[in-house]
């Protein structure tokens, strides 16, 4: 098959795959999995719950006792207008005299709840869970959560923590088992160490209309972690968040990675996120980077919808601005797929960038992997991504399938990680999300068909 | 009947195309060097008097425009122009009025790039405050314009057999508008598109720092088929004010502007001048020493961006800008330290540039008070820091100001500073808090950072603020979302951009006929 053939040829084939990771999916992990998913559905169920509860667990960092956290959960129960038995019998029990029991068990759950999603305090407790993934054939990516940065402190505090987890990480890999599929592919090497940075940790002068300030502030502290990325032979990833940085992101990685120091290495990457209606653009501009860059090792475009929607879609309403994103989740899914497809192109044909398809939707990612497949990759050409706690399931599969999966792993507080963790839930519990028509019982072959 | 409301959209300044187009207006701007600015009566343009200019308060030597001062002889015959024009302007229809509002908002839109460059040199507004005014300046002639509408067909009255009752609402006369120069577009074109729907006439006396900015409003109503009279341009300094306020055939006198100004208005209106036949009504908004309540449970990474821009965005240089932060004991230190290194992350330079946090302030006797007040307090014991490094040169430059210990007496705590200055201080409760906030004159905006709704529901009933924000930055309230004004000491209650505006600037008149003949209701 030729490049670019319509994908409507390979339905049958992504229809197909997608019925066995599910199947594969399915009979792992079914127990534990269900009882999750019955808590989403309550979450789901009212919105004014789901609310409190969210509200609940944001603030569940910021109670010094107990007591206080169960006052809040009484107040924000307080707010539901129709409330069941249940929630009414919670609202009172943390209005009682019960409430400093009430607020233990409001925390444990909390932990809990962060426990899914993030993987360990600091890089040295989460390296069992990491090994643990690696040893199973999953390759990790570790991501240090925190607080926002205001200050130029927290900007060199941010980037210290990156560094002391880059040799954290470098020491503990060294000796984790050899999984060939999760440490090479055609273009070359794959560090086992893959660290996802965010710039605008790195920086406290984020000024979305002057990109310009940000850039030169992190541009030292960016060029420190690449050294050391360098030296330990790791991965650096930047990440992309909203898209007020966007610009400035872009900028100063093309800027850095452009630089003759760094033209050896480290192996690096950026993401683009396709629920952006001009991403295409963008990975145009990406590819056109990496045809003209003379690094030795290829970036990694890591793909992904995009986690900013609600932000996107809140600031352009209040600023009266068309959304940056597409505002049907279908025109997304189009999106990620025809990039998906342009990605995997400018791979096969010139060797551009290394696609690592992210995604929790299993049409996405049967999509891609058929579409590697016809364009004729390897399955260790490319790699499919996931986070931990939402994708562990479907890693799970992918792995089984003899493909690379590489699970994203948060590492961090759970004061540094609500953000993180309230953006999660939210995701987990959105009605429009592929995990949440999981739990409607829409039919698998439903979710499977082109957007 | 127009569309509904919908605020004009700002700038995305995100967006490199974007801001390329302010640049080059502002380019376009200085090509012209200064603008001339006549007083302006019945569409006659009056040159010739006294001159003064308006300056760039980066650079204080670039003289933005010559304007003309009004003379007491130019009030006299604005103010009878505007009483003679507005019998006709004030019996059209309110949708005839309305369509000459709409055609101003639209002008102004057409020059929305050029408006914003003339603010930025004229009052060192940055880009994005300065196209938020531009577009507030549409938005409340676009939204008084539908407001006038409404306000044309009057209340439901009861009715019962044999009568009919009605209330309508008649314009009171000649509206005197006297601006602030901080939003030197926002607030004029609100007082004057105000006064001009419900029918009035209008003299707009502009503040002596921002005539260039009046005079583009004016132009912009004139090009959109106002009748010449209705509104008047008098440029000038306190005596014109001052001479609006006396005049006898003033009727309603909008102002915006210091408290001391403001109570002088309130007081000198109440005389009766001779011949005089009717009480004149002060719309007044006045300063604010504002505000924000930071409670324990309270996510600091939302609270300090926000404080940064309530206190810092146009060197604090609105009557919204927080001044003071009251902070739970338990997050104080931590508070502190946050927001100390965040203030020193802020960029201090001229207007014009895209990456400027904290612009000059307005004028060099505005930067005098503001250290005199600092060093006040710093005499007095309080601790205070400031930003390192402010640009050379002759620019009104305030370098930014936390204060921390300043007793009660200092005038950090008690009085408008209108500068980079912001007092944190420590409460053991969110009640000590609304008691600090209780106990001030002023009442005009306040904020609360707190995640428990009862907290939320408790200050929201404690408060006297006329605006009180929650769990976000205490200024950029948009016409028709958040109608604004103070209480107290800070002003008459009028909201600006809301639903009762228009009527400070009408009287009701209620008829009520019988419809009785003969015993028949007919």
């Amino acid at each position: 098959m030729s490049l670019g053939t319509a994908p409507v040829a390979l339905d049958a084939e992504i229809l197909e795959l997608g019925r066995r990771l599910a199947r594969r999916r399915h009979s792992r992990g079914a127990a534990t999995r269900a009882g999750r998913d019955r808590a989403m559905a309550l979450a789901s169920r009212d919105p004014q719950v789901r609310a409190a509860l969210f509200r609940m667990v944001d603030v569940a960092p910021a109670c010094s006792t107990p007591a206080e956290l169960a006052a809040h959960l009484e107040a924000l129960l307080a707010d539901v207008d129709e409330p069941a038995t249940a929630v009414r019998l919670a609202a009172e029990a943390a209005g009682g005299p019960l409430a400093s029991a009430v607020g233990r068990v409001a925390a444990a759950a909390v932990q809990q709840m962060a426990g899914a999603f993030i993987v360990g305090e600091t890089p040295q407790a989460a390296a069992r869970v990491l090994r643990r993934l690696w040893s199973r054939g999953a390759a990790v990516t570790v991501d240090l959560l925190g607080e926002a940065t205001v200050t130029r402190g927290e900007g060199r505090a941010y980037a210290a923590a990156c560094d002391a987890a880059l040799l954290t990480l470098a020491q503990e890999s060294a000796r984790w088992p050899a999984r060939p599929l999760l440490e090479r592919d055609g273009a070359g090497a794959l560090p086992r160490v893959n660290l996802s940075l965010k710039v605008t940790a790195l920086t406290p002068l984020v000024r979305p209309q002057a990109p310009q300030r940000g850039r030169d502030d992190a541009a030292e502290l960016l060029r420190g972690l690449l050294r050391r990325a360098r030296e330990l032979g790791a991965h650096l990833h930047v990440d992309m968040e909203s898209l007020d940085s966007r610009e400035l992101v872009l900028e100063l990685v093309m800027e850095i990675l452009g630089e003759r120091e760094f033209a050896d290495g480290p192996s690096s990457g950026i993401v683009l996120q396709t629920y952006l209606r001009d991403s295409e653009l963008m990975l145009e501009r990406v590819l056109e980077w990496s045809r003209a860059s003379a690094r030795a090792t290829p970036l990694t475009v890591r793909l992904v919808k995009g986690a900013y929607w609600d932000h996107e879609t809140i600031e352009a309403a209040q600023s009266g601005w068309r959304p940056p994103v597409f505002t049907d989740k279908a025109d997304s899914d189009r999106s990620f797929e025809r990039l998906t497809r342009k990605l995997i192109d400018a791979w096969a044909t010139e060797r551009l960038a290394r696609p690592a398809i992210a995604s929790h939707n299993l049409r996405s990612l049967a999509h891609a992997i058929v579409y590697a497949r016809h364009a004729g990759l390897t399955d260790a050409d490319y790699e499919l991504q996931v986070l931990r706690g939402l994708g562990d399931d479907i890693q799970e599969s992918l792995t089984a399938e003899g493909l690379r999966a590489r699970v994203y792993c948060p590492v961090g507080n759970l004061m540094a990680g609500m953000a993180y963790l309230v953006r999660r839930l939210l995701e987990n519990t959105s009605n429009d999300s592929f995990l949440a028509s999981r739990v409607s019982g829409a039919t698998l072959d439903e979710l499977l068909a082109p957007p | 009947m127009t569309s509904a409301f919908s605020n004009e959209p700002l700038a995305e300044l995100r967006r490199a195309e974007e801001r390329e187009l302010f640049t080059a207006a502002l380019a376009r701007l200085d090509a012209r060097g200064s603008l001339e600015v006549p007083v302006i009566v019945a569409g006659e343009r009056r040159g010739g008097r006294a001159m003064f200019d308006s300056i760039d308060p980066a650079e204080p030597s670039r003289i933005v425009a010559r304007a003309s001062a009004a003379s007491a002889a130019d009030v006299d015959s604005a103010v009878a122009a505007a009483a003679s024009a507005a019998h006709d302007w004030g019996a059209r229809e309110a949708a005839e009025r309305s369509a000459v509002l709409i055609r101003a908002a639209a002008e102004l839109r057409s020059q929305r790039h050029w408006l914003a460059a003339l603010a930025v040199r004229e009052c060192a507004k940055p880009w994005a405050e300065a196209d938020a005014d531009v577009c507030e300046a549409i938005d409340y002639l676009e939204y008084y314009a539908r407001a006038a509408q409404q306000l044309a067909i009057g209340p439901e009255l009861a009715q019962v057999p044999g009568e009919r009752n009605a209330l309508h609402y008649r314009p009171r006369g000649v509206a005197a508008v006297i601006a602030p120069w901080n939003f030197p577009l926002a607030i004029s074109a609100g007082m004057t598109a105000a006064a001009l729907a419900a029918g009035n006439g209008a003299c707009l006396k502009p503040a002596e720092q921002s005539p260039a900015c009046a005079l583009a409003l004016y132009e912009a109503l004139e090009r959109a088929g106002l009748p010449s009279g209705a509104l008047a341009l008098l440029p000038g300094e306190g005596d014109v004010g001052a001479a609006l306020v006396a005049h006898p055939g003033v009727h309603t006198i909008a102002f915006t502007g210091s408290a001391a100004v403001g109570l002088e208005i309130l007081r000198r209106s109440a005389e009766l001048a001779s011949g005089q036949r009717h009480i004149k009504r002060v719309v007044a908004e006045m300063g604010g020493k504002n505000c924000v309540i930071v409670d324990s449970d309270a996510d600091l990474d939302d609270v300090v961006p926000a404080v940064l821009e309530s206190a810092f965005a146009f060197a604090g240089q609105k009557c919204s800008a927080a001044s003071r932060i009251l902070v739970h004991e338990r997050v104080f230190a931590l508070l502190e330290g946050r927001l100390r290194g965040a203030i020193e992350t802020l960029l201090v330079g001229p207007a014009e540039r895209f990456d400027t946090d904290v612009p000059p302030v307005i004028e060099a006797a505005a930067r005098e008070r503001i250290e005199r007040a600092l060093a006040d307090a710093a005499g007095d014991g309080a601790r205070v820091s400031r930003v390192a490094g402010t640009p050379s040169g002759a620019g009104f430059y305030v370098a930014p100001a936390l204060v921390l210990g300043a007793g009660a007496g200092s005038a950090v705590v008690e009085e408008e500073i209108f500068g980079p200055v912001l007092s944190l201080e420590a409460v053991d409760s969110v009640a000590s808090a609304c008691d600090i906030v209780d106990a001030q004159p002023q009442a005009l905006t306040g904020g609360l950072f707190s995640r428990n709704p009862k907290t939320v529901a408790e200050v929201a009933r404690r408060t006297p603020v006329g605006n009180l924000y929650v769990n976000r930055a205490i200024t950029g309230a948009m016409v028709g979302r958040q109608p604004f004004g103070g209480n107290r000491l800070s002003g008459t209650g009028a909201k600006s951009g809301g639903p009762d505006y228009l009527k400070q600037f009408v009287d009701p008149v209620v008829v009520s006929e019988s419809t009785v003949r003969h015993g028949l209701a007919v």
